[in-house]
């Protein structure tokens, strides 16, 4: 028995739950060691922050420092570390990413060629036997 | 017995070296494990700018474990293996366990040490980073294992890079070359003439400051393998390192790989420029 039919669900019953969870504190901004390279979010509130995340998350624009900020997460986890309602704020980071980069938000990373790249790499590092069973 | 799967991931084709040890590795302490990566056992992580494609691939994988009946799936990547904890796990079902390479190295860490015959001189600094330690400890684990080969002292420092491994910092502006930079200082600071990365991206990041920087870089993997006496030779970090690359890989090997592939998506990688 999995804990959710696919992805979209799985997506959309964190959504809910940090919606609920999250009290909009700032703990996580404030932890961020990221922010420092995020020149939009860089001396911004940090409960606005959070507000803003939360509303792309939820499906809407957000401002300039929630993107900025949901754009330079590196998943180093500090924010998980000072969340007091374990809210997973590294998680919502990302899927507020994904929502913001589906909904042309925020500019889509340009992987057109990472597999690509994977091949020939492997065309140079294995030989053909381990190419074959492990590719 | 029932062989587990040594689940490398995808950019993990650039260092077949390491795959080849790790396998060796772990059949050396009592673990049969196949290797299983690149583009057909994808968890998706790249592709996640449209989770819709990332979730296919991803469900691919899953369904190609399944098929394989392996009980047990060690992964290397801490996307994958954080994409099977969050999404793959939660989506499809999971009839096998799983943990890291060095969780699994290091539980059979017993056998392991009487192989650590072979003296290493090095004092080790490792590129800890935060992020993956949550979930697995990295941190504490490989600085134990590295510290088994006679030779190995590895410093303390209490630096971390502010990311789960380099691939994320690298997009953002300024931020690789600060941690480069800050990770040189305190290798300075502690006296220490090597540098071990734990993750691959960050192997990729930062084996190009051998050239400049009178360090030695390699990966924990690379490491242990010297203390137990195999072989190997890094051959991305030769490619990155050398004046001319496609020179460095040679023109069979180009034209076997295919040499319009090669100079479109290899050569720029390898002639990237240098952030410090």
């Amino acid at each position: 028995m999995v804990a959710h039919q696919d992805w979209s669900a799985l997506r959309a019953a964190e959504t809910q739950r940090m919606l609920a969870a999250c009290t909009r504190c700032g703990a996580c901004f404030e932890a961020c060691p990221m922010v420092a390279y995020a020149p939009e979010a860089r001396g911004t509130d940090a409960k606005a922050a959070v507000i803003g995340v939360l509303d792309v998350l939820a499906g809407g624009p957000g401002d300039a420092a929630s993107r900025n900020w949901i754009s330079v997460c590196t998943r180093s986890g500090s924010c998980n570390e000072a969340c007091p309602e374990a809210v997973n704020p590294m998680l919502m980071l990302r899927l507020a990413k994904w929502q913001a980069q589906e909904g042309g938000v925020i500019p889509k990373r340009d992987a057109a060629e990472t597999m690509a790249r994977v091949k020939v790499f492997a065309r140079l590092s294995m030989t053909e036997e381990e190419q074959a069973k492990w590719l | 017995m029932a062989v587990s799967t040594f689940w490398y991931g995808c950019n993990m084709t650039r260092h077949g070296e390491i795959i080849r040890l790790s396998q060796r590795m772990l059949e050396a302490v009592g673990v049969e494990a196949a290797p299983v990566g690149g583009p057909g056992a994808c968890c998706g992580s790249p592709k996640e700018s449209t989770p819709r494609i990332a979730e296919g691939m991803a469900d691919r994988t899953m369904e190609k474990f399944a098929a394989s009946g392996t009980p047990r799936v060690i992964t290397w990547c801490p996307s994958c293996h954080a994409n099977l904890d969050d999404f793959m796990g939660q989506t499809k079902e999971q009839g096998f366990d799983s943990q890291h390479l060095c969780e699994a190295i290091h539980e059979k860490r017993a056998a392991l040490a009487p192989l650590l015959t072979q003296r290493v001189s090095a004092r080790v600094f490792v590129d800890r980073h935060v992020g993956f330690q949550g979930r697995v400890p990295v941190n504490d684990i490989i600085p134990e294992l590295l510290g088994m080969i006679p030779g190995v002292e590895v410093v303390d420092h209490p630096y971390r890079a502010p990311s789960y491994m380099c691939f994320g910092l690298a997009s953002v502006p300024g931020a690789l070359a600060d941690v480069q930079r800050t990770t040189l200082a305190a290798m300075r600071e502690t006296g220490a003439d090597t540098l071990v990365t734990i993750f691959h991206s960050c192997h990729r990041e930062m084996i190009g400051l051998e050239r400049d920087h009178g360090i030695r870089v390699v990966n924990w993997v690379h490491l242990l393998a010297e203390g137990l006496g195999w072989p190997y030779e890094d051959e991305y970090k030769a490619w990155r390192n050398a004046e001319d690359p496609l020179a460095a890989i040679g023109p069979e090997r180009v034209a076997a790989a295919g040499e319009v592939a090669v100079r479109k998506l290899v050569e720029p990688e390898l002639t990237r420029p240098r952030l410090v």
